[in-house]
């Protein structure tokens, strides 16, 4: 009992203060992770298993009885388009996938798990744009990353699960040197010297999570997500001799915060309605109030003597820019429901199929966009669908089976119509929505290991 | 001490990372472009506009009309399907007159200093007792029924020529507008008309005096009534004390507006939306083109405060037009220009500018083989 209780604190003080996080601008935040569970509106917080659990409840990590491997591949489409032109925003597509170890601890279950999405464009892009310039806040660069988990998670007792770990970005900050002469007249006889220093500095963001079995068919469950920033640094310094006329020096430096994601309480509940039909819901609360815009923050420092014979007639120094007046973005606070439903279409001795439906309501959290800023967004309306089979005792290695899942994800962005206050805005009124299509599958490989006790298969 | 509970074989294990590996591997996310997702954004249609490069016009970008003895300046323009047509003061035989060019891709004038041989078509001359010498400030505007209205400013006010064919223009044979000595503001003789249509056909007149922009209504166009008493746009107030950020400027426009181009449009939400470039002065004497607009057919108009369009080469007169894939501006500009024995001379010319800014155009046409 005693190694029992060190198990479960060092449990959670380590989700307290090591825990994983995945929050909306994750990819898997805003199109699910796992076929299964995106098929099922993202309901999952209750019910998920395996290597999805890594991103929706860590703690349903030590679910899993045997080694799961799983991989899959998910393409996101998105047709939003602004007063009735289509933006091209770039689609999220990649490969979701990794795997479940479970083990034993001192007679206390546990398992350890690793998941990643990594896209098959990039690996992150960073952008940092004018505060005026519209742009598709939620979906056009904040997906454009890989999604990297490592959770830990332990069954003290059948009917409690208890797990989190860590999610891994890196921000970046960059130093460019340029020094040395600029001839003017003869641009091939200048001189300079480059020297680019850049680092790419490791960010962890904490998850964690529990799950309570109440009974056979009935599961409540909760899980946390920290808040994370990516902060982009970057500075640069140009300095040298210009024509033998002067000299001069310009010194940028720049910060922004290219992705924010606000922390998250999840709550949900699994019911097995039947032994064929299961119903699962999730309320996410999202603390959207304390989101940062992606917009740097420049400082910028310009300094050109005149020449000792003075500036020539015709000739206008340049003067150092003015710095930004930023405007806050402003958000709200938002709770999004989520609902699933899992109907087992057939069940033989070496095969289960299934029929997934999913529904999820995320009113946007932006203020309407009517003065100088252009943070475009709108309430999304998800509706998804999945089917998925699971063949039994496939191979005499497999013995829990192969499971293949496809998911058809299908998103309404309302249009309505952003009213500017001062008609003399460069971006003027316009109407915005559009649809975002996700479709993907993922296969699991899973390999069983003991049964235990009251617990049953998915 | 950890031992996994599966019935996972070595060989089994062999099989699987391999295939597990060689996904990872054809995922590889390295190597991908900038994307885009900045496609298709909505503008107002007035900017900001960046000045044309080099590969973007014939001749000295960014100007696309030229000429040293004839002065070009003032310029108005009007789509005409594909082509698009320049209306611009020239100075011919010592007088100010109004002139025609075209171009086909919005840059190619006819007429320009590179296309030997060839020159504006005079439309327009001061012939007419209260005219004077000089014609100035066209403004083109073309109704529904297809005919051309073009007004223009004189010694003794605003007139007024009609055209059907945009050549041959036939003039009111006095002024149909002109300077009131009881509206107080009104300092200097009316110039600068720019006409736009109400949304119940009536005429709207925009025009300048001394330093500031007043608005005038019309049903025919022969006999204008002022909206307000009080200009729409003046000189801005300065910053107040302690406003401004380090290196940052005031307002541009606090010595005198002037030159308006107006432009009115139905936004996507359905409101009438008015929109006014126009020539800005500052105390030092510099001169920028900015933005003021307004939603509705009354009121004040609310100016953008960043200019729209700055080369600090007294750029004035803006006239715009917009296509399907942006607007072109076109200015005043002053052009230098260093002939035989090292000789600098100064003179004005049109240049152009476009948005949105981070639009190429691509390669300038022909030039036009008449007007």
């Amino acid at each position: 009992m005693a190694a029992r209780q060190v198990l479960v604190t060092a449990a959670i003080v380590s989700c307290c203060t090591l825990g994983a996080a995945e929050l909306r601008a994750n990819p898997p935040d805003t199109y699910g992770f796992g076929s299964r569970e995106t098929a099922m509106g993202g309901a999952m917080v209750a019910d998920v298993r395996g290597v999805s659990a890594n991103y929706y409840n860590p703690a349903a990590l030590a679910r899993s009885r045997g080694l799961e491997i799983s991989l899959g591949y998910l393409r996101a489409g998105h047709h939003l388009y602004m007063n009735g032109l289509d933006n091209h925003v770039d689609p999220v597509k990649g490969v979701n996938g990794g795997l479940v170890v479970p083990g034993r601890l001192f007679e206390i279950p546990f398992a350890f798990g690793i998941a990643i999405h990594l896209p098959d464009d990039r690996i992150s892009r960073v952008r940092a744009l004018r505060q005026e310039q519209p742009r598709w806040e939620l979906y056009d660069n904040r997906n454009q990353r890989l999604f990297l988990a490592a959770n830990l998670a332990i069954e003290p007792f059948p009917w409690l699960w208890i797990g989190g770990g860590l999610s891994f970005m890196s921000s970046t900050r960059g130093r460019l040197d340029i020094t040395g002469g600029a001839n003017l007249f003869r641009s091939d006889e200048s001189q300079l010297r480059h020297e680019v220093d850049a680092d790419l500095t490791a960010v962890r963001y904490p998850q964690a999570g529990m799950r309570v079995a109440l009974g056979d068919r009935v599961a409540l469950a909760a899980a946390y997500r920290g808040e994370f920033q990516l902060a982009l640094d970057l500075s640069a310094r140009l300095y040298g001799d210009v024509s033998g006329l002067t000299t001069a020096l310009y010194e940028l430096q720049t910060h922004s915060i290219n992705n924010f994601l606000p922390q998250q309480v999840v709550v949900g509940g699994a019911w097995n309605v039947t032994n064929h039909l299961k119903a699962t819901f999730d309320a996410t609360w999202i603390e959207w109030s304390a989101y940062k815009a992606p917009v740097a923050k420049l400082d910028v420092t310009l300094d050109i003597p005149p020449p000792p014979s003075g500036w020539p007639a015709n000739v206008q120094p340049p003067s150092s820019p003015a710095p930004l007046r930023i405007d806050t973005i402003r958000m709200r606070d938002r709770i999004v429901p989520r609902i699933g439903l899992e109907y087992r279409v057939l069940q033989l001795r070496l095969l289960d199929a299934f029929a997934r439906a999913g529904y999820e309501m995320a009113p946007s959290p932006i203020e309407s966009q009517t003065g100088v800023t252009n943070y475009v967004d709108r309430d999304r309306y998800t509706f998804s669908l999945g089917i998925g089979a699971t063949l039994k005792s496939f191979a005499k290695e497999l013995p829990a089976g192969v499971s293949l899942d496809l998911h058809l994800q299908w998103s309404e962005l309302r249009e309505e119509t952003t009213l500017k206050t001062n008609a003399a805005d460069f971006t003027g009124d316009f109407t915005a929505g559009g649809r975002i299509v996700n479709v993907g599958f993922t296969t699991t490989v899973a390999f069983d290991g003991p049964a235990r006790k009251g617990e049953g298969k998915k | 001490m950890t031992s996994t509970r599966s019935g996972i074989t070595k060989s089994a294990a062999k099989r699987i990372l391999p295939v597990l590996l060689l996904a990872l591997g054809l995922s590889c996310a390295t190597t991908g472009d900038q994307g885009e997702g900045d496609v298709n954004l909505p503008n107002a249609g007035v900017g900001p506009f960046r000045k044309l490069d080099f590969d973007e016009v014939r001749g000295i970008a960014p100007f696309v009309l030229d000429e040293e003895p004839a002065a070009y300046r003032e310029p108005a323009v009007v789509g005409d399907g594909p082509s698009t047509i320049m209306y611009v003061v020239a100075t011919r035989d010592g007088k100010d007159r109004i002139v025609r060019s075209r171009a086909t891709d919005g840059r190619s004038f006819f007429g320009t200093s590179l296309q030997f041989g060839k020159k504006p078509v005079v439309v327009l001359s001061p012939d007419a007792p209260w005219e004077g010498n000089a014609l100035a400030g066209p403004f083109v505007l073309r109704l529904d029924s297809g005919e051309l209205l073009l007004f223009y400013a004189a010694a003794g006010g605003i007139g007024l020529a009609r055209s059907r064919d945009g050549v041959a223009f036939t003039k009111e044979p006095r002024p149909v507008f002109a300077r009131d000595p009881n509206v107080l503001w009104e300092t200097t003789e009316l110039r600068a008309p720019t006409a736009y249509v109400l949304p119940n056909g009536k005429l709207r007149m925009l025009y300048a005096s001394g330093v500031s922009i007043g608005e005038a209504e019309s049903a025919d166009g022969r006999t204008w009534t002022r909206v307000d008493p009080e200009p729409v746009l003046g000189p801005a107030a300065p910053a107040p004390p302690g406003y401004l950020l380090p290196n940052e400027k005031g307002p541009f426009d606090t010595a005198g507006v002037s030159d308006p181009c107006a432009s009115a449009r139905i936004t996507p939400s359905g409101r009438f939306h008015l929109r006014v470039l126009y020539t800005s002065l500052d105390p030092s004497g510099a001169t920028t083109i900015g933005l003021a607009a307004r939603y509705g057919d009354s009121g004040k108009l609310v100016r953008q405060t960043s200019p729209v369009y700055s080369a600090n080469q007294k750029e004035a007169a803006p006239a715009f037009v917009e296509g399907s894939g942006g607007t072109f501006l076109y200015v005043q500009q002053e052009r230098s220009n260093t002939g035989l024995g090292g000789k600098k001379t100064t003179y004005p010319a049109i240049a152009a500018a476009f948005a949105p800014a981070n639009v190429h155009l691509p390669e300038p046409s022909d030039f036009p083989e008449d007007p």
